[in-house]
């Protein structure tokens, strides 16, 4: 439901900009939770694209800076609760990480809330989709990205 | 869960009971009625388009009658199986007019309405009840309103409303009008320990005070603008590991107010719907009105109302309060008078999270011995493996999932698009890929068009890449070289209003998915030799358990006990409660059943050393070293020495609980000062160097039982009896009913708080006189004593735990015991795989709980060497030596120990990653600083070219 009213919102405000956002999320915790928001036929913003790790520790500056020299507009970051991780700590480390990765943007010139960390557990369905479409609508505001040189036309 | 429904070695029989029992251990035959379910488990695919149309609403008993579900539904979101079932009294099936809309909406044809009961018949060697609880109707007192007034919700109501995926997806709201309320009362013992007409149970449910501990931190979580919440309690039992820690960040909030108080009655103010609560203080007095906006009951565990039937079948006897009769014989939880039937969770009584998984591992380990052993798993047939080496022919698989997937998403378009992708030989789209035909489809086009590389656009590889990763190896193709796209879960389902752009984003996916593929790479399962033996660290009641647990299963077990006898703390008492066992008959049963055994005995030794991995560990000790390939870690704990504390040091008769059960072991009388002539009084203080956030933070647990138990026994020799206690903490079985028994034979318990505690005065060498503030009255008490007792706590034993730490890695929590893999979900397990806890290692238990522990801790530690090998998951992380440079971040990070530098040629040190002890969650890839290592499956290469292809427009 909020995903449709952002993007009615959208449409109106910002005219044509769809952003291209690449979400990395943990198999554990938050690929799950995604699946649960299927499951229960949660309704939210369609402008990300998932890609798969097995830890949100796994995620290297590098991974982000890339998506984001290739043009994306935002990336995100997902794994498991504090005290959830499937490995432990991985999450913390992801966190260590992702301080990293948020210095580096900003060196870069960039906008840091082109990137997010968030947590969202194996049963926050209802919470994935809150967090797409908040991340969706930031990233809407921000506009396109300085590096995206080429601005994916639709079909 | 999810585990259990997808393990190849457990059959789950849900919407099933068992109806008759016959035979003995070891040969039991079960007649199982496997109720309708009206749909095919076996053709259901979980879509839930049935749902959909479904037009009966009907309250959802899962979200406690607050949501809504159809008369065709799935229990509940991750329910096992993944499939629905009819609710017939709700149907309109069975009306005058047939509705059948499930039936029309299924492609499947899963829907039988003329499915019957079925009854089967197991052979089974042992039967583990596992039945659980109920909850308490809290609308038997109605003086609490509970049913009648609209803002007065259960415990259990409010943990489905502060849940994300809850009927309110977690905002907090008044049932009335749908508002947050300002303040929330907490009431506590609702339906427990209770006394009177509108009693409900005598016992202490256990888990309800840490319930309302912790809602109370979500509440302040979810609304951070709620501005006052009561708790109204008689004692607050935060008795558990971390839990008085807990407890105590809580008080921190400053909108959180404790009221030790049973309110009276519950009224509700018709016009506002606030609700009033009246209650007591019962520290001050002072009798108060107080106007809230919502009211939560803490409603107790009652026995499950299908215990009596089950009792039945299986012939045996339930207690006093409907739950089954433990055989206390053994000291265990666990037995039942028949052999061959265990117990487990609230099935004996109320326990919490981490007590009832312990509990279930042990009554596997009981199990086990009468269970047949599975054969090895078959040998696969030999395939020739398909040639890889060429360049990628990638197959593309489009699944409709009936019209889950092509009713939103338009396939001729994915077709058409998966078509011009790079090294696409093939596309072929199928009703249900997951079906034995979509399998199929697999299986021939992949031979016919020689492919290497299958993907799949369907659901969530979560549940079914494996059935895909099976297919693709009975044909001789790597189950690695198999890549899923989820355009079901995360596209289909959840943008289904906009089916243009989501058929943009599973173009995108597929083309993401199609270029992972084309860089994978083949890997092999290895497998690694586990030694068939098991050290147990520690000859107490839990090591003790746990090593005859393991020689019952035929397994070799050195039992290392570093004193010359064994029993550990068993020795120093006398009645082990609730049961009055005696401790040293106990002690005196599990020597001598050990020394018959074929245990490798070794008393008066220490260990000096242990290396290696599971399966492979290396151990030296004083009496000699050996493999093995598990361990048990039972060294147990210290009990705190007071320093001081209330004349300790000073007064000879300031004595310990451990002194006292020394005295009463010896059996001694306790003498009045007169010498026989009046009676004794003795006084008990607790919580001595416990719930102290200068010495031990936590609450031992144990202590206010002990206690009970020895002022019982003092007060049947006619001694005067005081306990000045904070919060009387008797939570395990039966624990209540000693104290409601203690207090029936006069021993008087006085509550002090840690801001004035007791004074204890005398003269020479002895302790005369005890000084407590009585907090109702608001005057200072003095009560003569011949003796004073403190309870005090447990400390974890630093020489044995800080060595074993050293060589077994097993991190230490605050409190300075060890830690458990997952404090609610793995008490037994430790981070280091292959090495288990049991007792009070892990922090401070009663024998029950040990002997629970000792159990599970032989179950898990079985369950790894009950095979000659382990294949491991190649899905982990390796190092290529040439990158790395030895800089240890990697041995530093991981969590497993997997990691290590070794030696190589000239004097150079790489890392080296131990393929057994790797999980492969790949945080210390992201970590090499050069890029040394490899997370296979996961590698660089292939995350690069799923950005590449979603973000890279070719021209």
């Amino acid at each position: 439901m909020a995903g449709k009213v952002s993007k009615t919102k959208k449409k109106t405000a910002k005219a044509k900009f769809v952003p291209n956002i690449v979400a990395f999320a943990c198999n554990w915790c938050s690929y799950a939770g995604a699946d649960t928001a299927g499951i229960n036929r949660v309704q939210y913003s369609p402008n990300f694209r998932v890609i798969r790790t097995m830890c949100s520790g796994r995620v290297t500056p590098g991974h982000v800076l890339k998506a984001l020299k290739l043009g994306a507009d935002g990336v995100l970051v997902s794994g498991c609760h504090f005290g959830d991780c499937h490995y432990i700590f991985g999450n913390y480390k992801a966190v260590e990480q992702f301080d990293r990765t948020k210095a580096l943007v900003k060196t870069l010139g960039l906008d840091e809330r082109r990137i997010r960390l968030e947590w969202v557990s194996a049963a926050e369905g209802t919470r994935w989709g809150e967090v797409i479409d908040e991340f969706v609508a930031q990233i809407t505001t921000l506009g396109p990205s300085p590096l995206n040189h080429k601005p994916k036309s639709r079909k | 869960m999810l585990d259990a429904g997808r393990h190849p070695n457990i059959e789950v029989l849900t919407n099933s009971e068992l109806v008759w029992l016959d035979g003995r251990a070891g040969r039991f035959k079960a007649t199982v009625r496997r109720n309708p379910r009206y749909v095919s488990e076996e053709l259901c695919t979980g879509c839930g388009l049935c749902v959909e149309d479904c037009p009966v609403v009907v309250p959802n008993e899962f979200e406690v009658g607050m949501g809504a579900r159809k008369a065709i539904y799935s229990p509940f979101a991750q329910a096992v199986p993944n499939t629905h079932i009819i609710d017939r009294q709700n149907c309109l099936n069975d009306d005058f007019l047939v509705c059948n809309n499930c039936v029309s909406s299924c492609d499947r044809n899963a829907i039988n309405f003329d499915d019957t009961a079925k009854e089967i018949t197991l052979d089974v060697g042992a039967v583990i009840v596992a039945t659980g609880f109920d909850v308490y109707e809290a609308s038997a007192i109605p003086s609490y309103g509970y049913g009648l007034y609209d803002n007065v919700l259960s415990n259990m109501e409010l943990e489905r409303v502060l849940n994300a995926t809850g009927p309110t997806h977690g905002h907090i709201a008044r049932p009335s009008d749908h508002k947050v309320p300002k303040t929330i009362a907490f009431i506590q013992c609702v339906g427990s320990r209770g006394e009177g007409k509108e009693a409900g149970c005598q016992y202490c449910s256990r888990f309800c005070c840490m319930n309302a501990v912790k809602d109370c931190l979500l509440v302040k979580q979810h609304e951070p603008d709620i501005e006052e919440m009561f708790v109204f309690y008689i004692d607050l039992r935060a008795a558990g590991k971390g839990f008085e820690e807990f407890y105590q960040r809580s008080r921190e909030m400053p909108e959180l107010t404790y009221v030790r108080g049973r309110p009276s009655k519950i009224m509700e103010d018709a016009e506002t719907k606030d609700v009033i609560v009246y209650v007591e203080n019962g520290e001050t007095g002072e009798v108060s009105r107080l106007r809230v906006g919502m009211a939560v009951l803490s409603t107790g565990a009652v026995a499950s109302a299908s215990n009596p039937g089950l009792a039945e079948v299986l012939g045996l006897d339930l207690d006093e309060n409907g739950f089954f009769e433990v055989e206390t014989k053994y000291g265990s939880p666990l037995h039942t008078a028949k052999e061959g039937i265990y117990l487990c969770g609230c099935a004996a009584g109320v326990n919490d999270i981490s007590d009832s998984v312990a509990q279930a591992s042990g009554a596997a380990a009981e199990s086990e011995k009468f269970a047949d052993k599975l054969p090895d798993e078959e040998k696969k047939r030999e395939v020739k493996e398909i040639d890889v080496s060429g360049q990628p022919r990638v197959g593309v698989f489009l699944c409709h999932c009936g019209i889950n997937i092509a009713g939103v998403l338009d396939i001729s378009s994915l077709k058409e698009h998966a078509e011009t992708l790079p090294n696409v030989v093939c596309v072929e789209e199928s009703l249900f890929l997951c079906s034995d035909e979509g399998q199929g489809l697999v299986q021939e086009k992949t031979v016919e068009h020689q492919l290497n590389r299958v993907v799949a656009a369907a659901c969530t590889p979560r549940t079914h890449e494996p059935i895909f990763r099976d297919s693709c190896e009975q044909i001789g193709l790597n189950p690695y070289l198999f890549e899923m796209v989820n355009v079901r879960d995360q596209c289909s389902w959840v943008h289904s209003r906009v089916p243009e752009i989501a058929t943009d984003k599973a173009r995108d996916l597929l083309r993401m998915g199609v270029a992972r593929a084309r860089h994978l790479q083949p890997l092999y399962k290895n497998s690694i030799p586990i030694d068939r033996s098991v050290l147990v660290i520690g000859g107490g009641i839990a090591g003790m358990y746990a090593a005859l647990e393991l020689e019952a299963q035929g397994i070799r077990v050195y039992l290392v006990e570093k004193e010359d006898r064994l029993g550990g703390r068993l020795n120093t008492l006398t009645k082990v409660y609730p049961a009055n066992l005696s401790a040293s008959e106990l002690a005196r049963t599990m020597d001598k059943r050990v020394r018959a055994s074929r245990i490798e005995l070794m008393t008066a030794t220490e260990i000096e050393g242990i290396t290696g991995f599971v399966g492979n560990f290396d151990v030296s000790t004083s009496g000699g070293g050996f493999k093995v390939g598990a361990i048990v870690v039972a060294t147990g704990a210290d009990i705190y020495t007071p320093t001081g504390e209330f004349g300790y040091d000073k007064w000879e008769n300031v004595i310990t609980n451990q002194e006292l059960e020394a005295i009463l072991h010896e059996d001694r009388q306790i003498q009045s000062a007169a010498g026989g002539k009046t009676p004794a009084t003795v006084v008990f203080i607790q919580c001595v160097g416990s719930r102290d956030p200068d010495k031990n933070a936590g609450c031992s647990r144990f202590c206010c039982p002990t206690t009970i138990k020895q002022a019982i026994r003092l007060r049947e020799d006619g001694v005067n009896v005081a306990v000045l206690h904070r919060d009387m903490r008797t939570v395990g079985a039966k624990a209540e009913e000693l104290y409601r028994q203690a207090r029936a034979l006069g021993v008087k318990f006085i509550r002090y708080t840690p801001e004035r505690l007791p004074r204890v005065s005398g003269k020479g060498s002895r302790a005369e006189q005890v000084e407590i503030l009585e907090l109702a009255l608001n005057r200072i008490l003095t009560i003569a004593t011949d003796y004073v007792v403190l309870a005090a706590g447990m400390v974890p034993d630093e020489q044995s735990t800080g060595a074993l730490h050293e060589f077994l890695k097993i991190p230490r929590g605050a409190d300075g015991f060890f830690m458990e893999r997952h404090a609610k979900l793995g008490p037994v397990e430790t981070t280091t795989e292959g090495v288990f806890l049991a007792g009070c290692v892990s922090g401070p238990k009663d024998i029950a709980d040990s002997i629970a522990q000792g159990s599970a801790a032989a179950a898990k530690a079985a369950a790894i060497v009950s095979h000659d090998t382990v294949a491991l998951e190649p899905t982990t992380c390796v190092v290529e030596p040439s990158l790395c440079r030895a800089c240890g971040q990697c041995v530093e990070i991981c969590q497993y120990h997997a990691p290590s530098l070794v030696q190589i040629a000239g004097g150079l040190q790489v890392a080296e990653i131990n393929q057994a002890l790797c999980k492969g969650c790949g945080t210390c890839a992201s970590w090499c600083p050069t890029g040394a290592i490899v997370a296979l499956h996961f590698t660089e290469d292939q995350i690069d070219s799923m950005m590449e292809a979603l973000l890279t427009v070719e021209a």
